[in-house]
C-alpha cells in the first residue's frame, strides 16, 4: 500500500515533482563544483607558483663565504667547494622524488671574450637547458627551461651536449645587455677563452644574467677546466604550506613524529631528503619564495573555502525553499488522508520518504553536472581538469538528504497540524 | 474603492493570505541576490585584497648604480617618489670587506629595521650580550661569530668592530652577508649606497607601470623587477579572479534556474485565482499586471534582503580571510534590484500565457 502510494505520487505529480528535482540536482551540482573547486585550487595554484622559478636552493658546504655582489661572483676561481655533477639524478630518488618538478645546476666563472681587438671579461654561466637524466629506471629531463621559465630566448635555445662537440662550435646564449652593447646576433660566432662559440640565441632574464654568457653545463665546465663541477643546484618542489610541525627540528623528534615529518611534503622535509641524497651539501628553502607563497596559498584557499561555504548556503536555502514549497501546496493531499484515517505518522513518512528518493536521485544528477562544471573550470582557467574525489559524492548525498528533511520537516509539520476538514473546504 | 487601491489591497491580500508561498518566493530572489553581491563585491576587491598579500615577498625590484657609482640622496628622493607612500625603499651601500681569518666578506650598509621590516620572511635569532645592531647571515654568522661575540672587519687596513645584533637565514645569498648600519660603513670605507631595494604596491598593472617609470627615470643604472615574485603575483592574482569568476557564474546561474523554476511553479499553482478573477470579468491586461507588480514587489524585497545579506558575507569574508573588511558597493544597488525584478517577470509571466490559452472554466472544472 506503501509502495503504491509512493509510487503513483510520483507517477501523478510529475510536474510539482520535477521542479524539487531540478532544485535539488541544481543546487547539489552548485554543491559539487564548488567543493571540488575550492578543494582542488591549491594544488592548482601551487603548481603555478613552481612554475615561476625554484624554492629550494642547493650549495656545498664550503670554508669560504660567497662573495657576489650584483649577481656577480667575486670569489677567486681556486676558492670554493663544488657539488658532484653526477649525484645530481639522485634528487629525483628522494622520498618526495615525484613532487620534484626539476632542478637546475649552475657553474659560473669569469671567461675573456675575444671581440674584434677589444678583449671583454666576462661572467660565463653553465647549466642544463633540458637535459635528460635517469635516475634508476625512470628518464626525466630538467633545466632552465622548465624551472626558470622567465628566462626568453630570442633565437634557439642551444642542445645540451654531452660534451665538447666535434666539429661545428658549441652554441652558447649571451645575455640581452652584453649583446645591445657589443652588436652581438644570433648565428656570430665569438670566442671565448681562445675557443670558438656559436651564439644560437639573446637570453633576457631581467636579473644578472642579461650581463653574462649562458652555456650548457658540459661545454662551461670544459672552458672553466671543472669537469663534473656544479656551484650551486636550485630546485623546483611542490610543498605543503609551513606550518609549526614542519619548523621541528627532525633530530629532537620522537620516531613515530620523525617518521610523520619525514613523509610530510613540507620544504623542510624535502630539503633534508637532498641533503641526505647529496653529500657535503647545505640545502636552504628559498624563503622569500617559499615562506610568502605558502601564506599566499592559504589566503587563496581559505577565501575559497569561505565562498564556497556562501554558495553551499544559498544552495541550502533554494533546495529547503522549493521542498517547502511543494509539499505545502499539498495540504489537500495531507487532509483527504488524515480524513481516511491515515495517522500523522504514516503521513509524514510517506512525505519524507519521497523527499528522500528525490534527494538521492538530484544529489546523483547533481554530482555529474557539477563534476563537469568543475571540470569545465579547471579546464579553462589553469589548463588542466580538477579531478572530482569519489569522496565528493558521499559528502553531496549527504547534504541533499540534510537539506531536502530540513526543507520538508517543518512543512509537513505544518501540512498535518491542519484540520483536515478546514483544509478539504478549503479554508486553509 | 479606486483602481490603484484595489490593486494594492489585492497584492497586499495575496501576499499575506499565502504567506507561505510568498516567503518561498522571496527567499528564492533573495538567495539569488545574495549570490551575486557577495560574488560581485569580492571579485572587485580581490585584485587589491590578494595583492597586498604580495607585500610580504619584500623587495620586487633590485636598483644597482652599476661599477662604482652612488645612489646619490636626490636619486633616491626620486625613486622615493615614483614608488609613492605605500611603497617601500631601502638603500644599501655594499662593500667587500676582509673580516677575522682574512676572509672575504660582502658588507651592507643600510637602514636596518627597514631592511627588517622589508625581509619580513627572514628568520631572525637574537644573539650576543653586547646588544650591538648588525645583522648576520646564518653563513658569516658560522663563521666569524657563533655565539654572536664581538668581531672585527677592516677595510683598506682600517678596522672596525662589528656587535651583532641577531643571525638571519634567508635561503639566499644574504646568508653569506653581514648588514651593518649605513653611517658606519659609510665612515669605515667612504662607499655610498650603489643598491636600491625597492618594493612597489599595487596591483599587477601598477607595478609593471611603477617598474617601466623607474627604467625610464634611471636608464643609467640597472633596474630589474625580481620576476619570480612580480609573475607569482600575477599569476596568483590572475587565476584566483578567474577562478572566482568561474564559479560565481556557475554559482549565480544555477540559483537562477532554481528560482525560476520556483517562481514559475508557484504561478501556475495559482491557477484557480487566475480563472476567478478572469470569470468575475477581469481582462487578461489587469490579470497579468496584478501577477506581474505582485513578482515585482516580492522580487524588490528580496533583492533588498539578499544585497543586505551579500554585502555582509562579502564583508565578514574579507574580515576573516584578510583581515582588511571588503566594504559594501553601492553602486551594486540598482543593478541587483534591476536584476532580480527582470528574473521574476520572467519566470511568472511565462506560465501566465500559458494560462491565457486556457478557458477560465476549464481550470475551474479542474482540467
Amino acid at each position: 500500500m506503501f509502495l503504491r502510494l509512493l509510487f503513483e505520487s510520483f507517477r501523478r505529480q510529475k510536474r510539482r515533482k520535477s521542479v524539487a528535482l531540478l532544485a535539488i540536482a541544481l543546487g547539489m551540482s552548485i554543491a559539487t563544483a564548488m567543493i571540488a573547486v575550492g578543494a582542488g585550487i591549491g594544488d592548482k595554484i601551487n603548481a603555478e607558483l613552481r612554475a615561476t622559478g625554484a624554492n629550494l636552493l642547493v650549495t656545498p658546504v664550503e670554508d669560504t663565504l660567497e662573495v657576489n655582489l650584483g649577481g656577480v661572483d667575486l670569489k677567486p676561481a681556486h676558492e670554493g667547494a663544488y657539488i658532484a655533477e653526477s649525484d645530481l639524478p639522485n634528487i629525483k630518488g628522494i622520498f618526495w622524488g615525484h613532487n620534484v618538478l626539476g632542478f637546475a645546476p649552475f657553474l659560473t666563472g669569469q671567461v675573456i671574450l675575444k671581440m674584434g681587438d677589444q678583449p671583454l671579461s666576462v661572467e660565463l654561466i653553465g647549466t642544463y637547458f633540458a637535459q635528460p637524466l635517469r635516475y634508476g629506471k625512470e628518464s626525466f629531463s630538467t633545466g632552465v627551461r622548465s624551472v626558470n621559465r622567465w628566462w626568453k630566448v630570442e633565437g634557439e635555445w642551444p642542445p645540451d651536449y654531452p660534451g665538447w662537440p666535434q666539429g661545428s662550435p658549441p652554441e652558447i646564449l649571451v645575455g640581452s645587455k652584453i649583446a645591445a652593447e657589443q652588436g652581438i646576433r644570433a648565428g656570430d660566432v665569438i670566442e671565448g677563452n681562445g675557443r670558438k662559440l656559436r651564439v644560437s640565441g639573446l637570453l633576457n632574464t631581467g636579473g644578472a644574467e642579461d650581463r653574462a654568457i649562458v652555456a650548457p653545463l658540459h661545454i662551461a665546465q670544459a672552458m672553466l677546466d671543472e669537469p663534473n663541477r656544479v656551484r650551486r643546484v636550485v630546485v623546483s618542489a611542490l610543498t605543503k604550506p609551513e606550518d609549526a610541525f614542519a619548523r621541528r627540528d627532525p633530530s629532537s623528534l620522537s620516531p613515530a613524529d620523525r617518521d610523520r615529518w619525514y613523509c610530510s611534503p613540507y620544504a623542510n622535509s624535502i630539503a633534508f631528503q637532498i641533503h641526505e641524497v647529496l653529500a657535503n651539501t647545505r640545502v636552504e628553502q628559498i624563503r622569500q619564495v617559499e615562506q610568502n607563497q605558502g601564506k599566499v596559498l592559504e589566503r587563496v584557499s581559505g577565501m575559497m573555502l569561505l565562498l564556497t561555504l556562501a554558495a553551499l548556503l544559498a544552495a541550502a536555502l533554494a533546495v529547503s525553499a522549493a521542498m517547502a514549497a511543494t509539499i505545502l501546496e499539498r495540504r489537500h493531499e495531507v487532509g483527504l488522508m488524515k480524513s481516511l484515517g491515515a495517522t500523522n505518522a504514516a503521513v509524514a513518512t510517506l512525505f519524507l520518504t519521497e523527499a528522500g528518493l528525490m534527494a538521492v536521485a538530484g544529489a546523483w544528477i547533481g554530482f555529474v553536472a557539477g563534476s563537469a562544471l568543475a571540470r569545465y573550470i579547471g579546464q579553462s582557467v589553469f589548463g588542466s581538469a580538477i579531478v572530482v574525489q569519489p569522496v565528493i559524492l558521499a559528502v553531496v548525498i549527504s547534504a541533499a538528504m540534510l537539506v531536502t528533511f530540513a526543507g520538508s520537516a517543518g512543512a509537513v509539520q505544518k501540512a498535518i497540524s491542519f484540520d483536515p476538514a478546514r483544509v478539504l473546504r478549503g479554508d486553509q | 474603492m479606486n483602481r490603484a487601491g484595489l490593486l494594492m489591497r489585492l497584492l497586499l491580500k495575496a501576499s499575506w493570505v499565502r504567506k507561505d508561498r510568498a516567503l518561498t518566493a522571496l527567499v528564492s530572489v533573495a538567495v539569488v541576490a545574495t549570490v551575486a553581491t557577495v560574488a560581485t563585491t569580492l571579485y572587485a576587491d580581490l585584485e587589491n585584497k590578494l595583492s597586498h598579500e604580495f607585500r610580504r615577498f619584500g623587495a620586487n625590484v633590485v636598483i644597482t648604480a652599476g661599477g662604482d657609482n652612488d645612489l646619490t640622496a636626490y636619486q633616491i628622493n626620486k625613486i622615493r617618489s615614483l614608488v609613492g607612500t605605500r611603497g617601500t625603499v631601502v638603500p644599501v651601500a655594499y662593500a667587500i670587506l676582509t673580516g677575522p681569518n682574512n676572509t672575504k666578506v660582502v658588507v651592507g650598509g643600510t637602514d636596518l629595521n627597514g631592511l627588517r621590516e622589508l625581509n619580513s620572511w627572514w628568520s631572525l635569532r637574537p644573539v650576543g650580550e653586547s646588544g650591538g645592531p648588525a645583522l648576520l647571515g646564518v653563513r658569516a654568522a658560522e663563521k666569524f661569530s657563533p655565539t654572536g661575540s664581538p668581531f672585527t672587519v677592516s677595510f683598506g687596513g682600517k678596522p672596525a668592530e662589528v656587535r651583532p645584533g641577531a643571525i638571519f637565514l634567508s635561503g639566499s645569498e644574504d646568508d653569506s652577508r653581514i648588514y651593518i648600519d649605513q653611517a658606519a660603513l659609510t665612515a669605515l670605507t667612504g662607499v655610498r649606497p650603489n643598491t636600491a631595494l625597492v618594493r612597489i604596491e599595487g596591483r599587477p598593472a601598477q607595478i609593471q607601470h611603477t617598474i617601466a617609470q623607474l627604467s625610464a627615470a634611471f636608464r643609467a643604472f640597472q633596474v630589474e623587477p625580481v620576476r619570480q615574485i612580480t609573475q607569482a603575483q600575477a599569476v596568483v592574482v590572475g587565476k584566483t579572479r578567474s577562478v572566482v569568476v568561474a564559479c560565481s557564474a556557475v554559482v549565480v546561474v544555477l540559483i537562477m534556474l532554481s528560482m525560476i523554476a520556483t517562481f514559475t511553479s508557484s504561478v501556475l499553482e495559482r491557477r484557480k485565482d487566475f480563472a476567478v478573477m478572469k470569470a468575475l470579468g477581469a481582462s487578461n491586461r489587469a490579470v497579468n499586471l496584478l501577477f506581474a507588480a505582485e513578482a515585482a514587489l516580492l522580487a524588490l524585497a528580496g533583492a533588498m534582503a539578499g544585497f543586505v545579506a551579500g554585502s555582509t558575507i562579502a564583508y565578514w569574508i574579507g574580515k576573516a580571510n584578510f583581515d582588511a573588511a571588503i566594504l559594501p558597493e553601492p553602486a551594486l544597488i540598482l543593478p541587483v534590484l534591476a536584476g532580480s525584478v527582470l528574473l521574476a517577470l520572467l519566470a511568472s509571466t511565462a506560465p501566465l500565457r500559458m494560462l491565457q490559452q486556457i478557458q477560465p472554466a476549464g481550470i475551474l472544472r479542474g482540467e
